[in-house]
């Protein structure tokens, strides 16, 4: 996949507002492959959605979104399973990790799918986000930082064109969001991949090919 | 898969698959127990090599006290009555009985010295009809020897009853063929004695019987003004084991010469028992399923977070839907395996109750059950599947 196009695209929710003034809504966005996005955004106003509405989760919009051309409403259940097993990789602002898991197994929940990385590779990424020590920790037992940076991994571990960070750094301090930026950029490099970072305040330093304010 | 388990079996109710395993299990072994002794008994009432073997029943009509005095409807089958039992889908073929009607009496002795005398009576039936080696089995105008068939219930009244208590020999079916019988026949002005030869003995039929043939041309020549309608009937059927003999025998008021119908009365209601069992079977299978059901749902219930999030981090529904299906279907596997060892241990205890009682029987097989076994198996597994992926596809969609 090498682009996704937003376009004339709103939250059915939205609908009745006339004084709705962003970048992407009601706009025509496009995102490429292999650049970085900055989606900036105040609280309610539809940052979330958008994520939902890109990843299949919901279809409450206006407009349409496709994926190199293709209406995302087209799309049947075997292709949103392919999409979002090889082309999108989200990484979700309430995270969605398995509780009762341990930290590897989150991770190897999700490669068991592709296969895509070693076990290897994905301890490697465990220790440079500092969290080495917690792989055979259940998830519910790890702050909602450590937390982060395994979803983090789980977003990692499967082949992707464009990935989606809703809030990724919410909770990180400055050298563990740097730590993460590393982590992300460097096998979003290796894939050739598009990002897509949400936030809503503190944002993850990145050389950002273009920045919307929602 | 292994972590999606271990992800999914939170929340598994034991107690309640523990209900539906055991509830299943009673129900389907009552289906199958019902079916197998349904399969297993049947043979003895209606089989050919069964040990009672009704394929040929012979009717009359009720004799009652009007007709013991000359009142009262007729004791006779008109042809209009036998065309109609002809008619009957289990009539495979019908015969009459035709009864001599002139005063016959027979004197026996062997080589000539005469022995002893009685007055007696002759009927004959279609030759088809008859049991023994047809060879012998003809007569022709013209012949001095008549053959004929006696009950082989005379011939064990004679040896066990009669000869033991008068120190009179035994005799033997051959050595009864040695008898010679000189036949006086009188009516219509004539006196006339024709030879007659014991050829056989007929376990089926119970009367003094002569060709067909012989019986037309003397009743032709000693009685011809009588009436000949017959007062018996034999009938061939199909299946003796079929309902609908009683029923039409019961509707006319006819009478069966003996008990051989309660075969078919058993049969019918050895079915309808083995029916309402294998139906109570049944409902249980279905409550059952209806728990299991209602498990699986509370169960995906409980579990539909973390169900959405498989599915939004690139699990398909078809393999999000796979755990609960092979978790079901297994219990169902588990549960026919259980029903079948159940079934062949409780065989082995009624079967061996059985052959004390029809020795005779036969192995017979648990084929059927094991069909039925299998086909419920894969119905009630198919419905589970196919409701939880529904369940599944129903998260899909939110």
């Amino acid at each position: 996949m090498n682009n996704i196009l937003l376009d004339n695209t709103l939250p059915q929710v939205f609908l009745q507002r006339t004084d709705i003034r962003s970048d992407i809504w009601r706009k025509q966005v496009t995102f490429e492959r292999g650049k970085t996005y900055l989606i900036e955004a105040a609280s309610g106003t539809g940052k979330s959605s958008l994520c939902s509405f890109i990843i299949g989760y919901r279809k409450d919009f206006d407009g349409s979104i496709r994926f190199d051309g293709k209406d995302s409403r087209g799309l049947k259940t075997a292709d949103w399973v392919k999409l979002r097993q090889h082309h999108i990789s989200m990484l979700f602002q309430e995270l969605r990790l398995f509780p009762e898991l341990t930290a590897m197994e989150n991770v190897e929940i999700k490669n068991s799918l592709t296969h895509f990385k070693l076990r290897k590779e994905i301890e490697g990424w465990f220790e440079a986000l500092g969290i080495a020590d917690k792989m055979q920790s259940p998830v519910r037992l790890m702050s909602f930082g450590q937390q982060q940076r395994v979803a983090m991994i789980r977003a990692l571990v499967q082949p992707f064109d464009f990935l989606l960070a809703d809030e990724p750094i919410s909770h990180l301090d400055e050298a563990n969001s740097r730590a993460m930026a590393d982590v992300l950029t460097g096998e979003a490099r290796r894939q050739g991949a598009g990002i897509i970072i949400t936030s809503i305040g503190k944002h993850m330093e990145l050389p950002y090919d273009k920045s919307f304010c929602l | 898969m292994r972590l999606v388990w271990k992800l999914l079996r939170r929340h598994i109710s034991l107690p309640q698959f523990a209900g539906f395993f055991f509830a299943n299990l009673l129900g389907m072994m009552i289906v199958l127990l019902s079916l197998q002794f349904y399969s297993d008994v049947k043979p003895v009432f209606s089989e050919e090599d069964g040990f009672i073997r009704p394929d040929y029943l012979i009717l009359s009509k009720r004799i009652s006290s009007l007709n013991a005095i000359g009142l009262g409807s007729v004791s006779t089958f008109s042809d209009k009555e036998m065309d109609e039992l002809r008619a009957q889908p289990f009539a495979k073929r019908v015969g009459a009985f035709t009864a001599s009607q002139y005063k016959v009496s027979c004197s026996m002795g062997i080589s000539g010295v005469a022995q002893f005398g009685t007055e007696m009576f002759f009927e004959s039936v279609p030759d088809a009809f008859v049991d023994v080696d047809l060879k012998k089995w003809h007569f022709r105008e013209g012949d001095d020897v008549v053959p004929i068939i006696l009950p082989r219930t005379y011939l064990a009244i004679y040896n066990f009853g009669f000869a033991q208590s008068q120190n009179l020999p035994k005799i033997s079916e051959g050595i009864v063929g040695m008898v010679e019988m000189t036949i006086a026949m009188r009516g219509n002005g004539r006196n006339e004695y024709i030879k007659g030869r014991v050829i056989g003995f007929s376990t089926r039929l119970n009367t003094i019987l002569v060709p067909e043939s012989f019986i037309r041309w003397s009743n032709a020549r000693y009685a011809p003004e009588a009436d000949i309608e017959p007062s018996r009937i034999i009938l061939e059927v199909g299946n003796p084991a079929d309902d609908a003999i009683v029923n039409y025998i019961n509707e006319k008021g006819y009478e069966m010469e003996d008990d051989k119908l309660d075969a078919g009365r058993m049969t019918f209601f050895l079915r309808l028992t083995a029916g309402i069992v294998m139906l109570v079977g049944l409902l249980i299978s279905l409550l059952s399923f209806y728990i299991l059901m209602l498990s699986i749902y509370l169960l995906v219930e409980k579990n539909t977070e973390k169900m959405r999030t498989l599915l939004l981090i690139g699990y398909s529904p078809a393999r999000v839907a796979l755990p609960y299906q092979l978790l079901t279907i297994g219990m169902n596997a588990a549960v026919l395996l259980l029903a079948m060892g159940g079934l062949c241990l409780l065989r082995s205890l009624y079967m061996e109750q059985l052959w004390r009682v029809f020795p005779k029987m036969s192995d017979g097989s648990i084929l059927p059950a094991v069909l039925l076994g299998i086909v419920l198996f894969a119905i009630v597994s198919i419905v589970n599947a196919i409701i939880i992926r529904h369940r599944i596809n129903q998260i899909w969609k939110n």
